[in-house]
């Protein structure tokens, strides 16, 4: 018998069908979860589940136009705690604290943050960090960052510039391509529980970083050693307020130097001023050219058909434009001359006549086409446009004015490329500063010289090259001549404009702007003094020799051949100077030790260039005669590899070795050392017996040995002086 | 009239038994890692293993014991229960006696251990809706003589559970008594009057109580507070589907057990299983609880008597409702409510009485007029 009523079974069987229809619906809805948002909710499970630490990438090198190493990166160790993982923060600060040289309290707080990563110092120098790794602190974990390591401190300071601590590039090459240098940071992924606690198994990923790009530069490194020589020498000799000089390649618009006084240690930054390291004087400083500028005035006025060489021009002493008397630098004028003896005397009377000749037009049309009043693009942060009078303002007076250089400022680049373009036939070059990119050693990308325009005929061009070389061969530029080429150019004398406008008395602006060779320029250079000290102020006096020091080393150091007939004349107040000759001996293929002594027992000074102890190429060459005393460069290479290309050289045990010995023994057999820390070689990248191919980098960790640790003072004071974050950067971020 | 005693039905025994096994090895696995937790309070990864454990020990006791004990004498039981019940739930209120746990007033203290009385009030409620229900037999169509005394007696416990505050189990009592009076043969414009009231009761709780609104808004859109009211159904979700089809594999997963996951060997362990286990593992758990709804059902469906009947439909829709609500809650079906997952999450009370439910429910199998 059924106790049940036939309802209640109905009914229940109803229950149990929609129960279970409930729980196929919650099935589905788990396959929706698991299959179809699967992916997406697994995805983001991991992040919710991973913490990324992130790894730096190798910033890339600064090479110059031969190869030559001007900034690379080198590996430091960087210190980060794992809060989660400190077992005993109170100690572990205690510690910590005179290593870093940080506040306890400051340390105390970032160990017990609820976080799972916290920097405690960026690039500490490897005996903090080996005093660290010592005490084996749990949480405190290390990271291998780059730090930039300029090869040779204080040249092309402003070009190279400088990075922050994050790498990021800050001023000058580094700043402008940042993007190319700095490669693509990796990451070491790793797993974390809720609490911020490294699991147990935990997954680990490490995504490796792509190194930037090298960047090879326009500059030579030789010719750039020229440059900072020169300056230091005018700014012991006339203490100007600031000093720079520019060398450029005309054909290409490459610059081979770029030099400024006061300078700065790239490594160094913070230490410095800012005024010295903000901005770069050979792009940003508006100055009044003054007679440099006639060189744009004769090319315009030339090209245009208003004067010709042969033309006769009358200066009683003054020019007399509207009421105002425009007076000569030579009291009582140049009497009666033709152009090229006007432009030969700086003769301002006439210039402005010249100027005025041109025509408000003509003369603003070639002003523009020189690339004049408005940046011309170098790709170096903070290039100023100069300062041009507005074309509709524009008086007779102030074209009068402006023909001689003044009522119109321009920048260092402006003034060279301008030249540069009478150099190069009329056409107006792009000044560059970077030639190519490489990676890996392959060039990915080459970076061609570009075309502005053309300025000026070829003819122009080629007449007022040879005006100005009867400047330095005649005229006020005299002290620019180099014995054997045939060089050209303009000096300038300007006075300095106020910051309410007007000239400051007293404060002069000395400048030359020169070519060599004239028939062929491969070089073109500017040199401004601004406010020299101590007497002498004219361009002729203080700059012209700079550029004849640095001309005459750049022209030999070119190879350009030397023509014998090319004697500077004497100047009927010049007297002999009593500087003996020196043969210069010949030191090539010389171990670089040998070859110093050599040239000091000559009465010679040297300087080097590029790495390695032997000397590859020399400047000037042997047998040439040079006076008491000057430097001759020496270019340096590794030694040469016996082995023949593709042979395998045998990787060597270096263990014990100082930095030094390790790395001539490297160095002898064709490889390349990569030190880390000082004191004895621990460990080597390569092991010992490996067979590599000839080049190869060997990273030696080095370790100070026990005994000698203790006997040294410590010397976490000097060290210790990191980047001081005090200092605020405003190109930082 | 008496009648023979048969053997129990052994395909639901077995089911529960399974549904245990399964519960005793997730509760080890989601929690080990937190409660050995050297830095964390318990320090011994098998702490909530040995509870459950303990409490699955005692259950299978009580289970094995209320299935031998016939279920007609519960109803001389019936009015103790009443009584027992109201007066629990009005304990579990006072403080002092009621224990409060994360806000809410659930358990009471025995000493040793606590219990959670409203889980043994659903068992009462549940038996007095069942007598009452067989008692009144055609009055049950009329509302004042029939409807009413279950619905006061059920509104006033519910209201009672609702003030600890634990709608869950409300809801789940409320469910479980409108089944049975479907089952008795309540007509048609009452119950869905009922239901439209219960429906009405369930959004008036949530609207007028902060928590449970934005519980409810999180369950629309956990992304709109991810690390705070959807942090529970976002890394339910993310834990469910970092197992994919066959999960990671039983203690190896990763989302539920490194602390991402709340509740997770409670009120979400089913993300543990869905972590470790995969689809596979939550369907086979899902399909055990088809398997108890239908073995109950059965039960309820041969049953000569409608007071063994009404019961077993009672205790084992009791279960499933429960199991339903917080399966559609771990897998983002439901708004969040706190509910545990019947013999699997960890438990002890909850456990004791769901399988002394069974017991009942394998009691009244052995009666069975199908045999």
């Amino acid at each position: 018998m059924y106790g049940t009523n036939m309802g209640i079974r109905k009914r229940l069987t109803w229950v149990l069908i929609i129960a279970s229809g409930m729980f196929v619906i919650l099935m589905s809805r788990l396959a929706w979860v698991q299959f179809v948002h699967g992916d997406e909710l697994q995805k983001k499970a991991l992040e919710v589940r991973m913490r990324d630490i992130p790894v730096e990438a190798k910033r890339g090198a600064i090479l110059d136009r031969n190869g030559n190493e001007l900034v690379t990166s080198i590996s430091v160790d960087s210190i980060y705690a794992t809060p989660g993982h400190v077992k005993e923060p109170q100690e572990t600060a205690e510690k910590l604290a005179p290593i870093l040289g940080m506040d306890f309290d400051k340390l105390y707080t970032k160990l017990t943050k609820n976080s799972s990563f916290e920097w405690l110092e960026r690039k500490v120098d490897s005996e903090a960090s080996q005093k660290i790794r010592e005490l084996n602190l749990p949480g405190i974990n290390f990271v291998e960052e780059s730090k930039r390591y300029y090869l040779h401190p204080s040249l092309a300071s402003h070009v190279l510039g400088f990075t922050g601590t994050d790498n990021q590039g800050l001023i000058g090459i580094e700043k402008s391509y940042d993007a190319e240098l700095r490669g693509q940071p990796g990451r070491i992924v790793t797993e974390y529980d809720a609490a911020g606690r490294e699991v147990p198994e935990a997954i680990h990923q490490y995504i490796p970083p792509k190194p930037g790009y090298d960047l090879v530069l326009t500059i030579d490194e030789t010719i750039q050693y020229f440059v900072e020589r020169e300056l230091d020498k005018v700014v012991a000799q006339y203490n100007p307020k600031f000093a720079l000089a520019i060398v450029m390649d005309p054909e290409t618009g490459g610059i081979l130097a770029m030099g400024n006084r006061p300078t700065f240690d790239s490594s160094r930054w913070t230490e410095e001023p800012r005024e010295i390291w903000d901005k770069n004087p050979a792009i940003y400083y508006n100055y009044e050219p003054g007679s440099t500028f006639k060189i744009v005035t004769a090319a315009s006025a030339l090209d245009e058909g208003t004067v010709h060489a042969g033309d006769s021009f009358y200066d009683p002493g003054f020019i007399k434009v509207a009421d105002h008397n425009l007076h000569c630098w030579k009291a009582g004028g140049h009497g009666s001359q033709t152009f090229a003896e006007v432009v030969q005397n700086s003769c301002n009377p006439c210039f402005a006549e010249v100027g005025m000749k041109l025509g408000k037009d003509n003369f603003y049309k070639y002003i523009k086409a020189f690339g004049l009043g408005a940046p011309l693009g170098i790709n170096l942060p903070g290039e100023a446009s100069g300062i041009i009078i507005p074309q509709k303002n524009a008086t007779n007076l102030n074209l009068a004015i402006m023909a001689i250089g003044q009522s119109i400022a321009v920048t260092p680049i402006q003034l060279i490329s301008a030249a540069a373009a009478v150099a190069n036939d009329g056409v107006l070059m792009k000044p560059q500063l970077v030639k190519e990119l490489r990676y890996n050693g392959k060039t990915i990308k080459k970076i061609k010289p570009e075309k502005v325009r053309e300025v000026v005929s070829a003819e122009t061009s080629r007449q007022l090259r040879n005006l100005l070389e009867s400047v330095v061969a005649e005229g006020t530029g005299s002290n620019a001549f180099v014995e054997g080429y045939r060089v050209g150019g303009k000096t300038g004398t300007a006075q300095v404009v106020g910051e309410k406008g007007g000239y400051v008395s007293g404060k002069y602006v000395a400048s030359f702007a020169g070519m060599a060779p004239v028939d062929d320029p491969k070089m073109v250079m500017l040199v401004v003094i601004a406010e020299p000290q101590g007497g002498s102020y004219y361009g002729g006096v203080v700059a012209a020799p700079v550029f004849q020091a640095i001309a005459r080393d750049t022209l030999r150091y070119m190879g350009l051949p030397e023509i014998p007939s090319q004697k500077k004349p004497k100047q009927p107040w010049e007297v002999e100077t009593p500087s003996a000759n020196v043969t210069v001996p010949n030191v090539l293929n010389y171990p670089v030790d040998e070859a110093i002594q050599i040239l000091k027992a000559a009465g010679l000074q040297y300087q080097t260039s590029g790495e390695g102890n032997i000397v590859c190429k020399q400047t000037p060459g042997a047998g040439g005669q040079v006076k008491n005393g000057t430097s001759v460069i020496l270019n340096l290479q590794p030694v040469k590899q016996n082995g023949k290309d593709g042979e395998l050289i045998t990787v060597p045990n270096l263990k014990g070795l100082t930095i030094k010995e390790a790395g001539n023994i490297l160095e002898e057999i064709g490889l390349r050392l990569v030190p880390e820390g000082t004191g004895l070689a621990v460990t080597q990248s390569v092991k010992p017996g490996t067979k590599v191919t000839g080049g190869t980098s060997v990273k030696v960790k080095f370790a100070p040995p026990d005994e000698d640790n203790d006997a040294q003072p410590p010397s976490g004071e000097s060290n210790a002086v990191q980047e001081p974050s005090n200092i605020t950067n405003p190109y930082e971020n | 009239m008496r009648m023979r005693r048969g053997a129990p039905d052994f395909i639901l025994f077995l089911t529960v038994l399974i549904l245990l096994s399964i519960g005793l090895v997730m509760v080890f696995s989601a929690s080990a890692y937190f409660a050995g937790d050297p830095e964390g309070p318990f320090k011994d990864p098998f702490h909530f293993f040995k509870r459950q454990l303990f409490g699955a020990a005692l259950g299978i006791g009580v289970m094995i014991f209320m299935m031998n004990y016939d279920y007609h004498y519960l109803k001389k039981w019936v009015g103790l229960m009443l009584a027992s019940a109201l007066v629990m739930l009005v304990m579990v209120l006072i403080p002092g006696i009621g224990m409060s746990v994360l806000g809410a007033r659930r358990w009471i203290d025995l000493g040793i251990i606590s219990f959670q009385p409203s889980e043994l009030v659903k068992i009462f409620i549940t038996t007095f809706t069942a007598y009452g229900l067989a008692q009144k037999n055609e009055l049950i169509q009329k509302f004042g003589k029939g409807l009413l005394p279950f619905l006061l007696v059920t509104g006033l416990a519910a209201l009672l559970i609702l003030a600890q505050p634990d709608l869950g189990t409300a809801a789940t009592l409320c469910g479980t008594i409108f089944i049975m009076l479907f089952a008795a043969g309540a007509r048609g414009g009452h119950l869905t009057a009922l239901a439209g009231l219960g429906a009405a009761g369930v959004a008036a709780a949530i609207y007028f109580e902060p928590y449970r609104m934005r519980r409810f808004t999180a369950f629309l859109d956990p992304e709109a507070d991810p690390t705070g009211s959807g942090w529970n159904i976002l890394n339910a979700l993310m834990s469910l589907a970092s197992g994919g089809l066959l999960g990671t594999g039983l203690g190896q997963g990763r989302h539920s057990k490194f602390l991402f996951l709340p509740e997770r060997h409670t009120d979400f362990i089913f993300a543990a299983i869905g972590e470790e286990l995969g689809f596979i593992g939550g369907c086979l758990v899902i399909l055990l609880f088809i398997l108890l709804a239908w073995r109950g059902f059965r039960v309820a469906i041969t049953c000569p008597d409608t007071f063994g009947s009404l019961l077993a439909a009672g205790l084992v829709s009791g279960i499933v409702l429960q199991a339903f609500v917080n399966i559609g809650v771990v897998t983002g079906s439901l708004p969040v409510t706190g509910i545990t997952l019947p013999f699997i999450s960890f438990g002890s009370t909850s456990l004791i009485f769901s399988l002394m439910g069974v017991g009942i429910i394998l009691n009244i199998s052995r009666y069975s007029s199908r045999k």
